[in-house]
């Protein structure tokens, strides 16, 4: 709770100074001390409890998972902030109104990850993804920008149609939006609808099988990932780099909880019934997204847009934490939450002050600056999944969660096959870095030469990696504590 | 056939035809106004299921602010019927197939649907859709996500602002 | 009323919308048919309120929390109306049409 109240009155915070402080570098302080002072409440909240004590009728539900999240989230939200604040305030002139976005769409994520009533699901996703179509199109005489966030904007409010469809006929079928149908006895006694019938519902199902849609847009799951490209292609590379670290996390975790709550418990004897089985929906997911954005990653000659095609490929992973819905599931998302964010901050904070976002505008980025192609190569690494990277562990942990199942040894067959398919457009990075010289050897690969606290930050960032990679268990330990 | 059951029939049909002309007028203008008139059959049927405060609120909020801030931005646009180049013909087909599969396999599953067999919606009586019942509720059970969507809101206002105005 | 009409309604409403997003091209229009979608699912929402309401007529307020998610639905959409148009204007703003795919056409 007090990540959610902290978080949208620091967005107010930041919102104010830009009309009271006119110093632009002012900004990135106010939008640090702010992150710091939610990262303390949310700690102490996991050992104290909240600040505030609110009822909220049960729509919000904080355990250790959440809490733990949002721990994650504004961690990453903090090492994006020192590590892309420069390239924030090139966007436009409106730096202080994009720091006030990022707040709200953090706001969406620690809703989500706390939600425990598909009203608060539907807040929350809308939370995290208005302000994205602004940060989108924040590039406003920039015609992919605007295409971008105008094909953002018509795909999230279509998938936003069909998740609602989904959860009217959820009602329909159980009469509650609570995530589990036991209604508890506060809610009862204030007079709500007893409603435990346990009947077969036709109409659970397909709103189920329509808010699992609904969901796989927004975490660009195959077949329906076709606006992903575009829009991270589109987008300022600073924001894209949010878009695909915190804020697809936090779908994914909102993704999880639906699943844990409803597909796994309630329909599981009526699809029996009907015939639809859930782990065989996700796995056709997992196959499709790996299989597309594995094998147009490896096609792209563009990284940015070799990265967007990556994040679908890193999707179809964190999907086999629906598919197996057990502990090791949750833990798993978790580390790979940490992991995916921290590298993709990483490149992307790399990425966006190159010249060149093509291959060859990385060659002999190694000579020029080695600490800044060492680091790169760091998070190329973790996002393959190489041991002694935090992504192997986190890949691990998947493929483990699957393993736990016990009988679906051929899904992390494939898995498997498609992580060896991703190394070869990550590697070429590598390659380029090292292994190719420049064509204009004295300009140099980036725009501007980094200054050394830059260098010194992400290189920081690469061990943390490595350092995750090495002991995984530091993560998860402070889950269980 | 009852005069409820009429109006119940007379309104689905307008409801019917004017989602379809949306769709299907050349002109964003006359589209805007079929949506309008969509928005007052539905309207409607709110009012005969006695949810009398969503009736006045969507025809407020909808068909009044909403769909003005539509008619404002076409006109501001002067789009007119030629303006929007044409989609191939095979495209419409698959769209028009597609939406028809979709319509074909939920109506299916309602009528498969054991649950819902005998059931109704009570029409003319009922009185949780008046403001006073309405509101109790929405200030102390929901006053959760209520106050959270002031962040949406807020984060709406922030976004028009800084896509809508000028760059210096 | 038998809530399969509702239902029925509803979902053709819904479909109506789909097919309106999948066949045209004006950004307006597209986003019309989404408003479209969401106000089928309103209806369905109030439409189950009232069974819920007629299934549990000894429970004060059985139902009535359809109906308050139809509020927040209409808040939302507001909000992301608001929001969308800006969006709309600045394309037209830049290129002077708001064909979906313009970016493509602009190639050709």
């Amino acid at each position: 709770m007090n990540a959610i109240i902290l978080s949208a009155v620091l967005g107010v915070v930041m919102m104010f100074s830009s009309v009271l402080v006119s110093n632009q570098k002012a900004y990135k302080g106010i939008a640090l001390v702010g992150l710091l002072i939610i990262l303390i409440a949310n700690i102490n909240e996991t050992y104290n409890g909240p600040i505030f004590e609110i009822n909220t009728y049960n729509m919000l539900a904080f355990d250790g998972f959440s809490l733990f999240f949002n721990t994650i989230a504004i961690v990453c939200t903090g090492v994006y902030f020192i590590l892309t604040s420069k390239q924030i305030e090139k966007v436009g002139g409106h730096t202080a109104e994009y720091f006030t976005l990022i707040f709200f769409v953090l706001c969406g994520a620690t809703i989500l990850s706390a939600y425990n009533n598909l009203l608060m699901l539907f807040i929350g996703i809308e939370i995290l993804t208005i302000p994205l179509y602004i940060l989108t199109g924040s590039k406003k005489k920039d015609l992919k920008s605007n295409e971008a966030a105008l094909k953002y904007f018509l795909m999230g409010s279509f998938s936003t149609g069909l998740m609602l469809m989904g959860i009217a006929l959820i009602y329909g079928g159980t009469g509650t939006f609570a995530l589990e149908k036991i209604i508890p006895a506060a809610a009862s006694a204030q007079g709500a609808p007893a409603v435990t019938a346990q009947t077969l519902s036709f109409l659970e199902v397909g709103g189920m099988l329509l808010v699992t849609f609904s969901l796989a847009f927004k975490v660009s799951a195959a077949p329906f990932h076709f606006w992903l490209p575009d829009v991270y292609y589109g987008a300022p590379s600073v924001f894209t780099s949010f878009m695909a670290s915190v804020v697809k996390a936090a779908a994914f975790v909102a993704f999880l909880k639906l699943f844990i709550a409803r597909a796994a418990g309630t329909s599981v004897d009526v699809s029996k019934i009907i015939g639809v089985d859930w782990k065989m929906i996700v796995a056709i997911l997992i196959i499709c997204t790996l299989l597309v954005g594995n094998i147009s990653a490896v096609r792209q000659q563009n990284v940015k847009r070799m990265l967007a095609y990556s994040s679908i490929a890193q999707a179809g992973f964190m999907l086999f934490a629906i598919f197996s819905l057990n502990e090791m599931a949750k833990e798993g998302i978790l580390l790979y939450a940490v992991a995916y964010s921290l590298a993709t901050i990483g490149i992307f904070a790399i990425l966006s002050r190159m010249k060149d976002y093509t291959f060859a505008g990385y060659n002999g980025l190694a000579k020029s600056n080695p600490a800044l192609a060492f680091a790169n190569t760091v998070f190329l690494l973790s996002l393959a999944g190489i041991p002694l990277t935090a992504g192997f562990f986190a890949k691990y942990y998947m493929l483990a969660s699957v393993m736990q199942t016990g009988h679906y040894m051929w899904l992390v067959i494939v898995g498997v096959l498609f992580a060896a398919v991703s190394a070869d457009y990550y590697f070429r990075v590598i390659q380029s870095m090292y292994f190719k010289n420049s064509e204009s050897e004295n300009e140099g690969q980036l725009e501007e030469n980094p200054s050394n606290i830059f260098k010194i930050t992400v290189v920081a960032l690469a061990i943390v990696i490595i350092l995750v990679g090495v002991f995984p268990n530091s993560v998860l330990y402070w889950l269980y504590n | 056939m009852s005069a409820t059951e009429i109006i119940f029939w007379i309104l689905s049909v307008l409801a019917l035809v004017s989602g379809l002309m949306v769709i299907f007028s050349k002109n964003p203008v006359y589209s805007v106004l079929w949506l309008i008139s969509l928005f007052f059959a539905i309207s409607g049927h709110y009012i005969l299921m006695n949810a009398q405060f969503l009736a006045i609120v969507n025809i407020i909020v909808y068909a009044g602010a909403i769909m003005v801030l539509f008619l404002f931005v076409i006109m501001l646009m002067n789009l007119s019927a030629t303006a929007e180049p044409k989609k191939k013909v095979w495209m419409k087909f698959t769209g028009v197939i597609s939406g028809g599969l979709l319509l074909w396999i939920l109506l299916s599953v309602v009528r498969s649907s054991i649950d819902m067999r005998g059931k109704i919606a009570e029409v003319k009586t009922g009185d949780i859709g008046l403001v006073e019942n309405l509101g109790k509720v929405l200030f102390t059970e929901y006053a959760v996500p209520f106050e959270i969507c002031s962040v949406l809101f807020l984060s709406a206002m922030v976004g028009a602002v800084v896509i809508g105005k000028k760059e210096e | 009323m038998p809530i399969q009409y509702y239902i029925g309604l509803a979902i053709a409403l819904f479909c109506i919308g789909v097919v309106g997003v999948l066949i045209r091209r004006n950004a307006i229009i597209v986003f019309m048919c989404i408003e479209i979608m969401l106000n089928a699912a309103n209806l369905l929402l109030v439409a189950f309120s009232k069974m819920h309401a007629a299934l549990h007529p000894t429970v004060a307020n059985a139902g009535i929390d359809g109906q308050l998610f139809v509020f927040f639905i209409m808040v939302v959409a507001a909000a992301e109306i608001s929001v969308g148009l800006a969006i709309i204007v600045m394309v037209y703003r830049n290129v002077h049409s708001i064909d979906v795919n313009f970016l493509n056409r602009l190639k050709n």
